[in-house]
């Protein structure tokens, strides 16, 4: 018998009407990752999926490095949604560790996570508009992005890749005028960002492109496991920020937007009502946070955890993101397993793309807040 | 709201901004200004200053050659190696320095969290590049140099939009 061949490289005797076609790995408008499409003329008959062009094994590289080493590369998936991907991990570690994190941290934690929620959706809302060819909705978001990452780099010290989040609070304290250039900024960019309505968002052109392509329903969004905007498109109200605060998500007032459609206008426009919900989470905790204090828990080098394990989860960019860890005396964690948003949504997208012309594969392709290189891990 | 009216307002969206002032940072004759000198590290308090992390800053009359930093180094990027210096310093018997190859640093600042003597600091420094690897290995005697950065331009907003000055 001959040996099975991966799915995509057999060879399949098929219909004469039907062509197979390979979009990526190397084609921009699919990531590093490759769609085996069906097609009947100009309909998608069948899609398969085939991620795994960019494992790099941050979790086995997790266990032979200690809790503070494996910062700086366990952010490499999502580079420009660094803090929310350790956010997990450093709550993680802390409670494998036992340590108290300081009021004062919690607050610039999630200050920082939300200014990096709305630097990931910005990045992700100009692919998004490069996608659909609207070369505008590339060049705004992607210049005032820049504001933010400016922010950012002013606290962290790097553009993307901070290492900010340790177990036991914050590498650094906020520069002085912190709260000032913070509200000017977010004020500013909450006023560009509501100009994207009338160009994108309300344009018609989009809404006969996206609206009704690839319809989600609240049944199956919830059966298959979706996470993030594409949950919240389709009806269901689910935010961990609002469902197991942590952190100082308990004491602010946090809104998430639903819509009902679950068409792939619905998942493009919740990531852009949740910019304006990270700007009002950011001015909430300004004002509650403590003025003084400390911010980082002094750690004794080499820390190790006991015979336990832990399972964190957050809302990042994408979705509820897991973290798993397990200890066993050492200063290594024995096991790291990152249960990421992008692999969950990954999983509809067959579903969606049957039936869909092939036109329509970009729209609904990245309407699903899928980072590639983040699912792979 | 009907298509015309709807494609109307698109554009005019679009035309409104050839008013607003133009954000582009013009980066070799502008350069950004930072906060600080970088990112420093007050191994009493255990809590970093902020700054930026850009190229490292070696101060020889306080390293004692532990080796600290190329330990924490070695899970994250391994750029660090020791090496001989002929400097003759009583704190430092071994007479070895940290020199780091910036062609595998990732600017994680681990290395300035792990020093308890305030002897490795990073500079604004941002501009590494060259055209041989060699060139990206850094000695101690070449870390020592504080480093000169143009800061002039900073992001301002006023009634037509924020701009880079």
């Amino acid at each position: 018998m001959a040996t099975q061949l991966p799915p995509g490289l057999q060879l399949e005797k098929l219909d004469e009407r039907i062509m197979t076609l390979n979009v990526g790995p190397q084609h921009p408008g699919s990531g590093h990752m490759r769609l085996i499409i069906k097609v009947d003329g100009d309909y998608i008959v069948s899609c398969d999926p085939d991620p795994g062009y960019v494992h790099r094994g941050e979790e086995k590289m997790a266990e032979y490095r200690n809790y503070i080493q494996n910062i700086p590369h366990l952010e490499r998936p999502v580079i420009h949604d660094s803090c929310n991907i350790l956010y997990p991990y450093c709550l993680g570690v802390e409670e494998l560790l036992g340590l108290e994190v300081p009021e004062r941290a919690q607050y610039l934690r999630v200050i920082a996570s939300e200014l990096n929620r709305c630097v990931y959706i910005q990045y992700w809302l100009a692919i998004y508009g490069i996608f659909l060819g609207h070369s505008t909705m590339f060049m705004w978001p992607a210049g005032d992005r820049e504001l933010l990452i400016d922010l950012l780099e002013k606290i962290t010290g790097a553009r993307v890749t901070h290492a900010y989040f340790v177990p036991g609070g914050i590498r650094n304290d906020v520069p002085a005028n912190f709260e000032d250039m913070c509200l000017k900024r977010v004020n500013y960019f909450e006023k560009r960002i509501k100009e994207y309505a009338a160009i994108f968002y309300d344009n018609p052109i989009l809404i006969s492109r996206t609206r009704g392509a690839g319809v989600l329903s609240r049944e199956d969004a919830i059966r298959l496991g979706t996470t993030g905007s594409t949950l919240r498109a389709s009806g269901v109200d689910f935010d961990l920020r609002k469902k197991e605060p942590y952190d100082a998500y308990g004491e602010l007032d946090v809104h998430s937007d639903v819509l009902k459609d679950g068409d792939s206008y619905a998942r493009s426009k919740i990531p852009w009502l949740d910019m304006f919900e990270s700007c009002n989470i950011i001015r909430q905790a300004l004002q509650k946070m403590p003025k003084s204090g400390s911010v980082r828990v002094k750690l004794k080098p080499n820390p190790k955890g006991g015979n336990d394990e832990v399972y964190k989860r957050v809302e990042s960019g994408r979705g509820s993101l897991g973290c798993y860890i397990v200890s066993r005396s050492k200063p290594e964690p024995y096991r790291v397993k990152l249960s990421v948003g992008s692999f969950r949504n990954l999983i509809c997208m067959p579903y969606l793309l049957k039936g869909e012309k092939l036109g329509n594969m970009p729209a609904v392709y990245w309407s699903l807040n899928y980072w590639p290189v983040e699912a792979d891990r | 709201m009907g298509t015309a009216t709807g494609i109307i307002k698109a554009l005019n969206s679009g035309v409104k901004h050839l008013a607003v002032k133009r954000f582009t940072l013009r980066y070799p004759e502008q350069k950004l200004k930072f906060v600080g000198d970088g990112y420093q590290f007050d191994p009493t308090t255990g809590v970093g200053i902020a700054g930026y992390k850009g190229r490292h800053m070696l101060f020889h009359d306080k390293c004692t050659g532990c080796q600290l930093c190329a330990i924490a180094c070695e899970g994250v990027a391994e750029a660090i190696g020791m090496v001989k210096v002929q400097e003759e310093w009583k704190h430092n018997k071994k007479a070895i320095m940290p020199q780091i190859d910036y062609g595998k640093c990732v600017f994680c600042g681990l290395c300035v969290d792990a020093c308890p003597f305030y002897a490795l600091y990073m500079t604004n420094d941002y501009e590494l590049s060259s055209f041989t690897k060699e060139a990206l290995i850094y000695t101690p005697a070449q870390l020592q140099v504080k480093p000169y950065v143009q800061q002039d331009a900073e992001i301002i907003f006023d009634a037509r939009g924020a701009t880079h000055g």
